[in-house]
């Protein structure tokens, strides 16, 4: 067989045996997979987002805007409406659940290193959803921003912030975030539901040790300004947040970048797939010591509304070509 | 034999307790058993606080839970509150009893299957 016959075999042969099998079936990872994550057994190491603390661990020597990113939650997807919702594999999601302060942030973040350079990917099945509420009066709460609940599109569609998939990465020193938000209502409830990416890198702990910044808690740790935010298309995404905060679909994203070049390479979400090779990754100017060959995913939510906003993650796996 | 999922969660890093303060709703439906602890992370000795463990079947709408008594303590050091058959959801709501001062607190949610 000639190089070319056997990469086709090889290739071949690694599409046949994922698609018998149940669990990866519906992902299309890389050649090699570093992890499948599926929350009905364990949160497979995402865990809370936590600051930099000092040499006792004081809690005022961490950022404000960093101390309070809310542990991720083994959720069965309980509703008052219909009880147990479940997950689209088995019984529990990951959720990712906001306070109920408008800018907070819930994120959850995995922690590897590189064993190489290449492609990288992170696949997921996802939902958002915002707190069901159950009290006020009708002419209150059946309006919220762009929409007045009609029995077909609800108000806590517009309470729903945004989502985040992101990177922390850092090769030779050289530290840099790729980073896509999924845009969906301003704090006034008006619908975006674009996808957006930061022009700047996230402002780090180490920054604020330096004295460069000094952010207020609930403030957006990924870039702050929202000047320093630009949409990917000014079309917009039509989603299945399905009408209710409690019908959950789950969405399929694939966020894929190249740790060789530093660059962005392709979003997924359902059957749009979108170019990112001209959306920057603006790396940090200082060297990072203590970070070489960092591999961080992390996914967010934030309220802008102040109605408790969520991210289900059913399973996640992330694979590299490496 | 698998081993049992545990899950320790950092409910609160530092709350200022003013008059009273509930945490957040947090989903236990997989484990079988918890434990809060409710660290003084700033102490105010001679203040007293009451601490109830509290339920609720939807994680919007909450009720004490009936086979745990409340706590109360003066608001240094570390308490432990065990918990069994919680159902769903689980918080943990704390009040001052007396005194002037204000603690800050610390509260951990211990999970297991």
């Amino acid at each position: 067989m000639t190089t070319t016959d056997i990469s086709g075999l090889t290739d071949g042969l690694r599409g046949a045996l994922r698609s018998s099998d149940s669990r990866l079936s519906k992902f299309n990872p890389l050649p090699r997979i570093l992890t499948i994550d599926d929350f009905d057994d364990g949160l497979h190491g995402w865990v809370e987002l936590g600051g930099n603390y000092n040499g006792r661990g004081d809690l005022e020597s961490l950022d404000r805007h960093f101390r309070d990113m809310r542990p991720p939650q083994l959720s069965n997807a309980n509703f008052f409406d219909v009880g147990t919702h479940g997950a689209m594999s088995g019984t529990y999601s990951m959720k990712l659940a906001t306070r109920a302060y408008r800018g907070h942030t819930a994120t959850g973040i995995r922690r590897l290193t590189m064993s190489g350079r290449g492609l990288l990917q992170i696949e997921a099945y996802l939902a958002w959803k915002t707190e069901a509420n159950l009290s006020g009066s009708e002419e209150e709460v059946n309006s919220f921003g762009d929409i007045t609940w009609d029995a077909n599109s609800h108000p806590s569609e517009a309470q729903f912030g945004s989502f985040t998939v992101a990177t922390d990465l850092c090769s030779e020193g050289v530290r840099y975030h790729n980073v896509m938000r999924f845009v969906n209502a301003d704090a006034d409830g008006h619908l975006i539901q674009k996808w957006a990416y930061p022009v700047v890198p996230e402002p780090t702990p180490h920054e604020r040790h330096q004295g460069v910044h000094d952010y207020e808690y609930g403030a957006d740790f990924t870039a702050p300004d929202p000047k320093d935010w630009r949409y990917l298309s000014d079309d917009r995404v039509e989603t299945c947040y399905n009408e209710v905060p409690t019908k959950i679909n789950w969405h399929y994203l694939r966020f894929l970048i190249d740790t060789r070049t530093r660059s962005n390479v392709e979003l997924q979400f359902n059957n749009d797939v979108m170019d990112l090779r001209q959306v920057p990754v603006p790396p940090y100017a200082d060297k990072y010591e203590s970070l070489e060959n960092l591999l961080n995913f992390y996914f967010s939510a934030r309220t802008v509304s102040g109605v408790r906003n969520f991210l289900f993650l059913d399973s996640v796996v992330i694979s590299a070509g490496w | 034999m698998a081993m049992r999922q545990s899950q320790s969660a950092v409910i609160e890093r530092g709350v200022e307790l003013g008059t009273a303060h509930a945490t957040e709703p947090f989903e236990a439906a997989w484990a079988g058993e918890a434990r809060w602890f409710v660290q003084f992370l700033r102490p105010a000795p001679g203040v007293r606080v009451s601490i109830q463990v509290q339920i609720s079947p939807d994680g919007i709408t909450w009720i004490d839970h009936e086979g745990v008594a409340p706590v109360e303590t003066e608001a240094v050091g570390m308490v432990s509150i065990p918990v069994a058959h919680f159902g769903h959801w689980l918080r943990l709501s704390t009040s001052k009893i007396s005194g002037d001062e204000g603690p800050m607190l610390r509260i951990y949610l211990e999970l297991k299957e």
